[in-house]
């Protein structure tokens, strides 16, 4: 079926886009296409996936009023009375803690310190009218996941990434469907730290958005003291300076209840 | 002599204390109903905290705890003394005991199967040929839904001595792969196959890490075992996606899957067999005759 679209956008986080009954928002983000529908009774969603090695640095939206394709599989949602077409689409952070692997192992000198930027996927929230009715969420990229653990029987399930491990700012690549989170990680031994992998405690990061509108995490400081196991990991309170005035978009997924130390919810931050 | 029945059956009826009675049988009505609401207040309080199993345990300890209290209460309104009744419970057990030696078992055997916590309702459990979900650890038995929903009770006894696996205690699992693949293919562009596969699908965990070992060099193909881990839940959708996935990938790539050949000598390896082709005449006069019959 045929879309008769009304011009193509940069989607925006948080926009509160108006749409009326039998029109369809397509999106092009990240490593999936969206399609949200909004006919009498009922909102439709249809999803998918790209190439997985696909790497989009924009958002396309457009509202037209055809249908989608009937092929693509849908969701159905019963519209309720006080939506009145309103539809916002937040991002979130990974419901599950994130393992990030640089594709080469960097090496920390002794008392050294180091600030990786890393662009970690996000979940995009559909909301639906002033109430903020959430209907439903999804990766824009499918994650794969690791285990991390000392053995197979005790450990943690986590979502995987890969980053290149970028040291200089300019260098990452700000992308809609990724927020950057800057880790430093300070080696206070007397012996150098091979970094192979460590652990990003994702559901615990807010997420911010800078005048560029771009997205960021406050950042993540980890402190390496004597051995790995001891490695302590600190959420910084506010996003750092360098990503410019940045206003609260998402809250984190999880809140760490008062007293409880971050080194103990993530035991195994360097795998 | 009717009368003196009749008279002697007044006499006992009458020298009943009715009020007792009632008022013991609406002690043991007033017991297991309390027992029940408490037992399911108490599961309801813990539902959060605790698993599934150790709610179901907790729910009956109230409730024969609430039960026992009020049967006691119960046995004393109708003038029983409790100090009598344990004594000859005493003689009673060792009677008892002889005579239901199998469910004494049974008992002990759950005690121990509660205090050393195998499994949990709700985990997969294999006992000997059966795999089956918990659905229930109780007094005798512990029952089991297998996979194709049949109910199997299963003695307490039994799972005692038998080997019990459990599939559900690790949150991840290793699916193991046998593939044979032929002779003539390159093993190390296989192994490379297989691997980028694990790659590429989610299921698979990246870590521990996948691998392919050839297991040996079997009667019509050199044997490859492939492994690769799942999140626990992923068990079969993991298995059965990989599988076509490799069927796939080996069909694109032209590798072959061989099935059992067997070669047979004419008693000597350099005679070979002399071979005739046959003129396929019969199958196109079967088609000709099934047009005329269409005729």
């Amino acid at each position: 079926m045929t879309e008769q679209s009304e011009g193509q956008r940069d989607g925006v986080w948080a926009h509160r886009y108006q749409l009326a009954s039998g029109q369809t928002q397509r999106h092009q983000l990240g490593q999936i296409r969206l399609w949200v529908t909004l006919l009498d009774m009922e909102w439709q969603v249809r999803q998918e996936p790209l190439a997985p090695d696909a790497d989009p640095l924009t958002w396309h939206e457009t509202v037209g009023s055809g249908m989608p394709s009937s092929d693509l599989p849908e969701q159905r949602f019963i519209r309720s009375s006080g939506d009145e077409g309103l539809v916002r689409y937040l991002p979130a952070m990974a419901p599950l803690p994130t393992v990030i692997r640089p594709y080469q192992p960097l090496t920390i000198p002794a008392d050294g310190r180091c600030v990786l930027y890393v662009g970690n996927l996000l979940w995009m929230q559909i909301f639906l009218g002033e109430q903020q009715q959430a209907l439903t969420e999804f990766p824009l990229a499918t994650p794969s996941k690791t285990w991390l653990g000392a053995n197979t029987m005790q450990g943690e399930i986590c979502y995987a990434s890969a980053t290149y491990g970028r040291l200089v700012l300019e260098a990452v690549p700000i992308r809609p469907w990724r927020a950057v989170t800057p880790v430093t990680i300070n080696n206070r031994r007397t012996k150098p730290l091979l970094l192979e992998r460590f652990n990003l405690p994702t559901p615990l990061l807010s997420l911010h958005r800078n005048e560029r509108g771009q997205l960021w995490t406050p950042g993540v400081v980890v402190e390496c003291e004597t051995d790995m196991s001891s490695a302590s990991l600190r959420i910084e309170p506010r996003v750092t300076a360098a990503a410019g005035d940045c206003e609260l978009i998402a809250p984190a997924r999880e809140k760490l209840a008062k007293g409880r130390s971050l080194v103990r919810a993530f035991d195994h931050i360097f795998g | 002599m009717f009368d003196e029945l009749q008279n002697t059956l007044m006499q006992i009826v009458g020298s009943i204390a009715w009020g007792q009675w009632l008022a013991a049988g609406f002690l043991l009505l007033l017991g297991i109903v309390l027992g029940t609401l408490v037992a399911r207040s108490a599961g309801k309080l813990a539902e959060n905290r605790i698993s599934r199993h150790h709610q179901v345990m907790i729910r009956r300890l109230v409730f024969y705890l609430v039960f026992i209290i009020f049967a006691m209460a119960a046995l004393r309104e109708v003038g029983f003394s409790l100090q009598v009744l344990l004594g000859a419970a005493g003689i009673l057990t060792v009677a008892i005991g002889f005579a239901s030696q199998t469910s004494a078992s049974n008992i002990i055997s759950g005690l121990f199967l509660v205090m050393e916590k195998p499994f949990e309702i709700g985990d997969l459990i294999e006992v000997d040929a059966t795999v089956g979900e918990v659905v229930a650890i109780d007094l005798l038995s512990v029952k089991l839904r297998t996979r194709d929903n049949l109910y199997v009770r299963i003695p307490n006894e039994t799972l005692i001595k038998t080997r019990v696996v459990n599939r559900s205690r690790f949150p991840i699992r290793r699916v193991d792969l046998l593939i044979g693949i032929a002779y003539a293919e390159d093993v190390e562009r296989v192994k490379e196959l297989l691997l980028s596969l694990a790659e590429q699908n989610t299921v698979c965990l990246e870590e521990p890490k996948p691998f392919v070992l050839v297991t040996g060099f079997g009667a019509s193909s050199v044997d490859l075992q492939f492994s690769f881990w799942v999140v626990q839940e992923e068990f079969l959708e993991g298995r059965g996606a990989m599988m076509i996935e490799i069927k796939k990938a080996l069909d694109e790539a032209g590798i072959e899957i061989p099935f059992p050949h067997t070669s047979v000598y004419a008693g000597s390896h350099s005679a070979p067999f002399r071979i005739q082709l046959v003129d396929p005449e019969p199958t196109q006069n079967k088609d000709r005759l099934d047009a005329d019959q269409k005729n």
